[in-house]
């Protein structure tokens, strides 16, 4: 096992240069000088060109892409990802916090996400094609379809302006999660709780499942390799989810004013900040791979023929 | 048996899903009425929304937000409806040659941290902004300031190269010339950032969330007297349904106009809020001017004609984009200021509304409509242009397609490209556009300021230099710039006074229409109903809190 991770550790690493590259080039691909960028983000209102020439001597925006992208390279190594061009804070300490709020709500979320997507998943494939199956998927189909800003918005009408039960917006107690969580899992529960429940079903039909039956073994013995044969799939779709919640809870962060990440990439994208730009795509690679990853090892856990495959 | 789990299953998952339900709901109804009752008692507080975080409070850089430093920093005297007015400075006197300004300055004000504001500390403020001077290029004063001098405990003496009539408007603005504590220098300066933000006004900043909420509280010392309101919050909520939501159930109960003319709530939602009885509208009267931009510049682009940006001016419908667009709260603009403007109060000739009269301005300059055309021509050239707008304004994006369908019935076509403000700035810099959307600098900054931007490379070099007169605008602006006396009427060198070169000025851009004006922009407050003394400033970018007290 452990050689495994090792292996699969040392395969990220020429994703994660190839990804940070493609962000780096395309970031400098922009046709805007990137010195009148920065002096644009700082909102300077006439921008002379012995000012651009200040800037781009004060900020190596002088010297050649790759010497640039090395540079940088060796700072992110360190975890330094420079400093903001908007405020002139370190890129970390905007970033960090930030992160750990989306982090928060991506990760409370997930777990409402799998366990009602499991519950639904497993209630579904056992009662499939009768009325319980069919409204929680008519339900489930009808809320998906709903664009999430706009369910929020009824929400907070409702929970928040006519009953006055929860705030409208912001972080300011565990009160404030769950309108936002409600929203997102609502938003994704209706997709995974469909795999799960298609995964169970085709592992019904199973030879295993037949002999395992007239072996004479307890219904609820041979639920259990059900589920969790069934899980292998549903683990990859659910690692994926949590890197998919972090990254495009933007609307929800918008909506109900979350000081997350997905605020803060928009906003430094409108402003074309782009050492937090780089940091954020940067970030989220990470996520993904690390998440592809950790999906991989709990199937080679749950499984152990995977591990035989590297 | 397989039946009998099913149901346990079923059940459970019921029970399950109705405890975790129900318990939120409890507990949020508990804590909610506790939150209900605080609300209530706030009732000497402002709670402001904004779609921006107030960033960096250092001001004398660009980045933090404008109405939230004018609360805390001044300057040293103050552009009002009735002129410059004294603040920090109770008097000036200006030397014959307009050279030397010598300012005497109010006695025992304080900054928030508890030091004295003496001329010391106006020295170190103005040096730590020259010292970043090529970053205040838009504010000439920056470029003509020489010396600093502290005459004594009170006086201090400005040095300019030259003469510069707008000396104390450009001192009033809300940055950079107002005074933060010398004590939160970092490296002796401010351009590098500071360690604190101790002005001398009427609300300290007490706390900064990032992105969540900033408060700010009265300045019990405050030499104008303590502000009746103790308390204002900025919070960071997103504009539109969430900001409407959160007015309506009391979280906020203020919202104004942005810094760039962006109000975070439509007309209906202010109306509808008006119309709850909770909450009034206060708007202030036109501070700048909406516009559109013509490249004058571009030699092959027909909007280097002066006729074609003629008819483009009388083809729009003023009074109907100010009537359907803005539900009527921006009214129509004839000329580039309106008269509210110093010096702007000038007879200009009115373009009314005239499509025909449009067609037939074309037909004189010979973009003709060919049989079965619907787009205009001249030599082979058609007659087609491209509007930028910002686009994350949703009226410049109904103007723009507005006046997109206008001009196609007169033969023009119009591309439209949305795009964000930076890269609009960037366009208009570099003079790679026909025409774009943009807005005068305000009743406090103008005329000097947007007419200073007349000659300005990222400003509107590119859209005045196209012009049959430049050399005699750019001459005249000069002169305008540096003419020393205050005395408007009084006859300048070349004989001219600096009301009539104003004059001159405005009416040479007027005739060659480079600024198709479109609307007067307002600031627009959304209050409780029983707030009082609501009143605005010359400055769009600014609110007068502390004038305002609940009944």
């Amino acid at each position: 096992m452990g050689s495994y991770i090792a292996k699969r550790l040392l395969l990220t690493i020429p994703l994660l240069i190839v990804i940070s590259l493609i962000t780096f080039l395309l970031i400098n691909l922009s046709p805007l000088d990137p010195a009148v960028v920065v002096l644009q983000a700082q909102d300077v209102p006439q921008i002379t060109d012995e000012l651009i020439a200040q800037t781009n001597e004060a900020l190596g925006f002088n010297q050649p892409f790759l010497v640039r992208y090395m540079d940088w390279m060796a700072a992110v190594v360190q975890f330094d990802f420079g400093y903001s061009y908007v405020s002139g804070e370190s890129v970390w300490s905007l970033i960090g916090p930030a992160l750990l709020n989306t982090l928060k709500l991506t990760l409370v979320s997930s777990v409402f996400i799998i366990l009602l997507s499991i519950g639904l998943g497993v209630l579904c494939a056992l009662n499939e094609g009768k009325l319980l199956d069919q409204s929680v998927r008519g339900v489930s189909f009808f809320l998906t379809a709903m664009p999430s800003y706009w369910l929020a918005a009824i929400l907070i009408w409702y929970f928040s302006v006519k009953l006055d039960l929860l705030p409208t917006s912001g972080m300011d107690s565990y009160r404030s999660y769950i309108l936002p969580v409600l929203v997102i899992t609502v938003s994704y529960t209706g997709i995974y709780f469909r795999t799960v429940r298609s995964a169970m079903l085709s592992n019904m039909n199973e030879d295993y499942v037949l002999y395992a039956r007239a072996s004479g073994i307890s219904e609820r013995k041979v639920m259990l390799h059900i589920l969790r044969n069934s899980l292998q799939v549903a683990v990859s779709i659910f690692c994926m989810a949590i890197p998919i919640v972090l990254g495009s809870t933007v609307v929800i962060e918008n909506v109900f004013a979350w000081p997350g990440l997905g605020r803060l990439s928009v906003k430094s994208i409108l402003s074309r900040d782009f050492p937090i730009i780089q940091a954020y795509v940067l970030i989220l690679a990470v996520t993904f791979v690390l998440f592809n990853m950790l999906s991989d090892m709990i199937n080679a856990a749950l499984n152990p023929r995977l591990r035989k495959e590297i | 048996m397989v039946r009998k789990r099913r149901t346990f299953i079923r059940v459970i998952t019921l029970v399950a899903v109705i405890a975790m339900v129900s318990g939120c709901a409890q507990n949020a109804a508990k804590e909610n009425t506790r939150a209900a009752s605080v609300n209530s008692e706030v009732n000497n507080e402002i709670i402001y929304a904004s779609a921006k975080d107030i960033n960096d409070m250092n001001p004398h850089l660009y980045t933090g937000s404008m109405p939230a430093q004018g609360m805390m920093y001044e300057s040293l005297v103050e552009n009002t409806a009735e002129g410059i007015k004294p603040l920090l400075a109770e008097s000036w006197d200006i030397s014959k040659d307009g050279k030397t300004y010598t300012f005497h300055l109010r006695k025992g004000v304080k900054f928030h941290d508890g030091e004295p504001f003496n001329a010391e500390a106006v020295k170190q403020n103005i040096e730590a902004v020259q010292a970043n001077a090529e970053k205040h290029a838009w504010i000439k004063l920056s470029t003509k300031l020489k010396d600093v001098k502290v005459k004594d405990e009170y006086t201090v003496e400005l040095d300019l190269s030259d003469a510069y009539y707008p000396t104390l408007v450009e001192l009033s603005m809300t940055r950079p010339y107002v005074f933060i504590s010398p004590k939160d220098f970092k490296n002796g300066g401010t351009k590098d950032g500071v360690n604190g933000f101790h002005g001398t006004g009427p609300y300290k900043l007490t706390g900064h969330k990032v992105e969540e909420n900033a408060t700010f509280e009265a300045n019990t010392e405050y030499w104008g007297g303590e502000p009746a309101i103790q308390k204002i919050t900025a919070k960071v909520l997103p504009a539109g349904e969430t900001t409407y939501l959160a007015l309506q159930k009391g979280e906020i109960n203020f919202v104004f106009t942005d810094d760039r003319g962006a109000d975070s709530i439509d007309v209906e939602a202010m109306d509808q809020l008006a119309a709850s009885g909770e909450y009034q509208v206060v708007r202030s009267d036109a501070m700048n001017t909406a516009m559109i931009v013509a490249n004058s510049s571009k030699q092959n682009s027909p909007v280097h004609e002066k006729a074609v940006r003629e008819a483009l001016w009388i083809g729009i419908d003023r009074e109907t984009i100010s009537k359907d667009i803005f539900n009527g709260t921006q009214t129509a603009a004839n000329t580039l200021f309106s008269s509210n403007v110093n010096y702007a109060n000038v007879d200009l000739n009115v373009r009314t509304y005239d499509p025909e009269e449009a067609k037939r301005l074309l037909d004189q300059a010979g973009w003709t409509l060919a049989e079965g055309k619907t787009v205009r021509a001249k030599n082979g050239q058609p007659l087609v242009m491209k509007l930028y707008y910002d686009s994350n304004s949703s009226s410049q994006k109904m103007q723009a397609e507005f006046i997109q369908y206008a001009m196609k019935e007169i033969g023009m076509e119009l591309d439209l490209t949305g795009e964000e403000s930076s890269s609009i700035a960037n366009r208009r810099a570099t003079g790679e556009y026909d025409l774009l959307f943009n807005q005068t600098w305000g009743l406090a900054y103008d005329p000097q300021s947007t007419i200073a931007a007349f000659t300005s490379d990222s400003a509107y070099k590119h859209t005045t230099s196209g012009i049959a007169e430049a050399d005699e605008l750019y001459r005249k602006i000069d002169q305008v710039m540096s003419s020393t006396d205050d005395d408007s009427t009084t006859e300048l060198h070349h004989g001219e006074s600096r009301k009539a070169l104003y004059a001159d000025i405005l009416n040479i851009v007027h005739d060659e229409a480079v600024f198709i004006p479109l609307t007067n922009g307002r600031v627009t407050v959304v209050a409780p109903t029983r707030l009082q003394g609501i009143t605005f400033k010359q400055t769009q970018y600014e609110l007068p809190f502390e004038k305002m007290k609940f009944e």
